[in-house]
């Protein structure tokens, strides 16, 4: 019996746990090229990466980056950005797009997801369908017509900026894709939920705000998440309507620091560039809480 | 309060035909009525037009003598409990429970009395802050519960409340369920599709199919004096035995000639203008009597047994007739039967359910 557990306890120490059958060499070699792939595409997106922080503190970098110098460290190219340019200007104005277009697109969306989502209305299956075709056109074609539309706003309303505008086109842009999403997300919580809050005395509104709203939040926080990237994405729109450099959002700003010889820095459009990952990641800390999802379960059988 | 439906129909967008149609129906105050029917007959249809969360096509609902056809559901003074218990899921138990209160702007103190009474009788004091996902499918089915009765309703609607519960749940909340209805003392509607569950908690039974009230009656109504064939083949398990055949002269003649039936005195009466015609007869399962307390002269049957399910006090027998019609018997659990045996089997000729064979409507 001694013998038989000792015999027993040994082997335990090289039982094959996993739940997956055991590697054949054929499988073994295909691991090792899967790895392979997955380092290469790992080098390819890191490097550039690794290049903007080394030459972002390099003092050794005159205007133009020269790859294989030596380097020394200091924090002029941060000098000369906050110094010698708007670059806080352009900070402050693509947050303040970020937020609006964030705060907007989220207002607008939970109506109109959630009225997608649970009320009947006449032309419901063809209007988002439209509004997504009509999408596909690139939103540059309208250039001329958010022009005008300029215009006559400013003529009703004198403050309408130039920056407000491009809020609006971002907004307006995500609107039928983000209704269709969240319409989605909606759909899989049982309209019963509502039913049963109708029941227990609540408006479609308080409905909204105090059950369905808390159970979409994870969705509702990427839709804002997505929203509030959009500018710092986004080059084309703001370098043709905003014209002045201290409304610059920060694409077209450090843009100025590599096109335009006078004002040429590339190790400090390294710099902006970098630093320009701290609005978007402190957004999404913020928001990280609300992106935990798993909150339906639970309310339906088990 | 009293529930009456006059003419009550409903046809839903996009169907060619009304879903339910002439419900007449009036359940009066403090009653538990059960609505049973077989699955997609129109129950919930039926429930959820007395919530208001359904329109109502055509007819009057009236609570008691307010017609309430186009009164918000939540001024209704209702309270639902639905099949999928519908929790709000990121709301915690006491939240759950005091959702209701609160839209209704009740103090505090109040609500929390009411919350606190309603655990305390559903027993969920212990999980008062629990989520809906920590707790188990019968405390969910409570919290569901809870919820429905701290406002106090006129009228308490249940949609196939149990149906997510296992079987010994089910039971043990099918008497708290009555129990809960006459504390509450209020008008109960009960949506379900199972026959035991209607026959053990009904005050009265209305029992839909295709859109109709096919009987509207005490559970003992509907078993004794079903109304129409479907009534005696829905209510009851087993299944009632149903015998196609005519009348001759007073005695029932099955289609195949096998089986042979004197009617007494008062079915013979009741099918006087049937001799001739197309009828069946049902007979229940228990109403067949064993060999030993055969009397001479009295009608049997012979048959062989095919399968025996022994449940210790009685035995559910299936057996066949020469011609090869299934019976189901039940018999005491201490007579012995043996598979494949022959026996002989008496039908009590007071046991008669008489049918017509083109209407199959009751005839005795
Ligand atoms: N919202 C709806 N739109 C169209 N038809 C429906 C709708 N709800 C139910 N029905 C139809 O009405 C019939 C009855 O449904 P229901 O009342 O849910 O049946 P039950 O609850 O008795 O199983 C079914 O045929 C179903 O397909
Ligand atoms: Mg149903």
């Amino acid at each position: 019996m001694a013998i038989l557990n000792r015999e027993v306890k040994k082997k335990s120490g090289d039982l094959y746990l996993s739940d997956k059958p055991p590697l054949t060499t054929a499988g073994k070699v295909g691991l090792g090229f899967t790895y392979f792939i997955l380092i290469v595409f790992a080098f390819i997106v890191l490097w550039p990466i690794y290049q903007i922080v080394v030459n972002s503190f390099n003092g050794a970098q005159a205007r133009n980056i020269i790859l294989g110098g030596g380097f020394s460290f200091s924090l002029r190219h941060f000098e000369h950005l906050f110094q010698e340019t708007n670059y806080l200007h352009w900070v402050k104005n693509t947050i303040f797009i970020g937020i609006a277009t964030a705060i907007i697109t989220v207002l607008i969306v939970s109506f109109t997801g959630y009225a997608f989502s649970r009320f009947r209305f006449k032309g419901k299956k063809f209007s988002l369908l439209l509004i997504m075709l009509i999408q596909v056109i690139p939103t540059f074609a309208g250039i001329t017509a958010y022009f005008t539309l300029h215009q006559i706003i400013v003529g009703v309303v004198p403050f309408f900026s130039r920056q407000m505008l491009l809020v609006m086109i971002y907004a307006g842009g995500g609107i039928a894709s983000n209704t269709f999403i969240l319409k989605g997300y909606m759909d899989s919580i049982s309209p019963e939920l509502d039913e049963a809050a109708h029941i227990d005395g609540s408006t479609n509104m308080q409905t909204y705000r105090l059950i369905i709203m808390p159970l979409v939040r994870p969705m509702l926080a990427i839709i804002a998440l997505w929203s509030f990237i959009i500018p710092f994405l986004d080059y084309m729109l703001p370098s043709i309507l905003l014209n002045r450099n201290q409304d610059y959002t920060l694409a077209t700003g450090l843009f100025t620091l590599i096109s335009d010889q006078r004002t040429m820095n590339q190790p400090a459009f390294a710099a902006g560039g970098m630093l320009t990952a701290l609005p978007i990641v402190t957004f999404f800390m913020l928001l990280q809480n609300q992106l935990v999802s798993g909150l339906s379960a639970g309310s339906v059988k088990g | 309060m009293k529930v009456s439906m006059i003419n009550l129909g409903k046809k839903y967008e996009g169907r060619e035909n009304f879903t339910i149609r002439d419900i007449n129906l009036e359940i009066e105050d403090r009653a538990f009525c059960v609505i049973l029917g077989p699955s997609g007959c129109g129950k919930s249809t039926l429930l959820r037009m007395v919530a208001g969360l359904n329109s109502i096509t055509e007819g009057e609902l009236y609570f008691g003598d307010r017609l309430v056809n186009k009164v918000e559901p939540k001024d209704r003074d209702i309270a639902m409990v639905f099949q999928s218990y519908a929790l709000y899921p990121h709301m915690t138990v006491y939240d759950n429970i005091a959702f209701s209160l609160k839209m209704r702007k009740e103090r505090k103190q109040v609500i929390h009395h009411r919350v606190l009474e309603a655990a305390k009788v559903l027993q969920l004091e212990e999980y008062l802050y629990s989520k809906p996902s920590d707790i188990s499918g019968g405390q969910r089915q409570r919290v569901a519960l809870g919820r429905a009765m701290v406002r106090k309703p006129q009228v308490f609607l249940m949609d196939e409340p149990l149906s997510n519960l296992d079987a010994k749940l089910r039971e043990q909340m099918r008497i708290e369920l009555v129990r809960l209805h006459k504390r509450l003392e209020t008008t109960s509607i009960y949506v379900t599709h199972d026959q035991a569950e209607a026959m053990t908690m009904a005050d009265r039974i209305v029992l839909l199919d295709q859109g109709n009230i096919q009987q509207n009656g005490t559970p003992s109504d509907l078993y004794n004096r079903p109304a129409n064939l479907f009534v005696a083949k829905f209510i009851g398990s087993p299944t009632i035995n149903v015998f196609r055949g005519t009348i001759q002269t007073g005695q029932f003649v099955s289609d195949s000639g096998q089986v042979r039936i004197r009617l007494n005195d008062r079915d013979q009466e009741a099918t006087r203008n049937h001799d001739g015609k197309a009828v069946y007869v049902g007979i229940r399962s228990e109403r067949f009597l064993p060999e030993t307390s055969l009397r001479d002269g009295e009608d049997a049957i012979t048959a062989t047994i095919d399968v025996i399910e022994n449940l210790g006090k009685e035995q559910s027998l299936v057996v066949k007739l020469p011609d090869n019609t299934e019976l189901v018997m039940t018999m005491p659990g201490h007579l012995h039967f043996g598979v494949d045996e022959a026996h002989a089997f008496g039908i009590d000729p007071h046991a008669l359910h008489l049918f017509d064979g083109e209407t199959e409507v009751r005839l005795n």
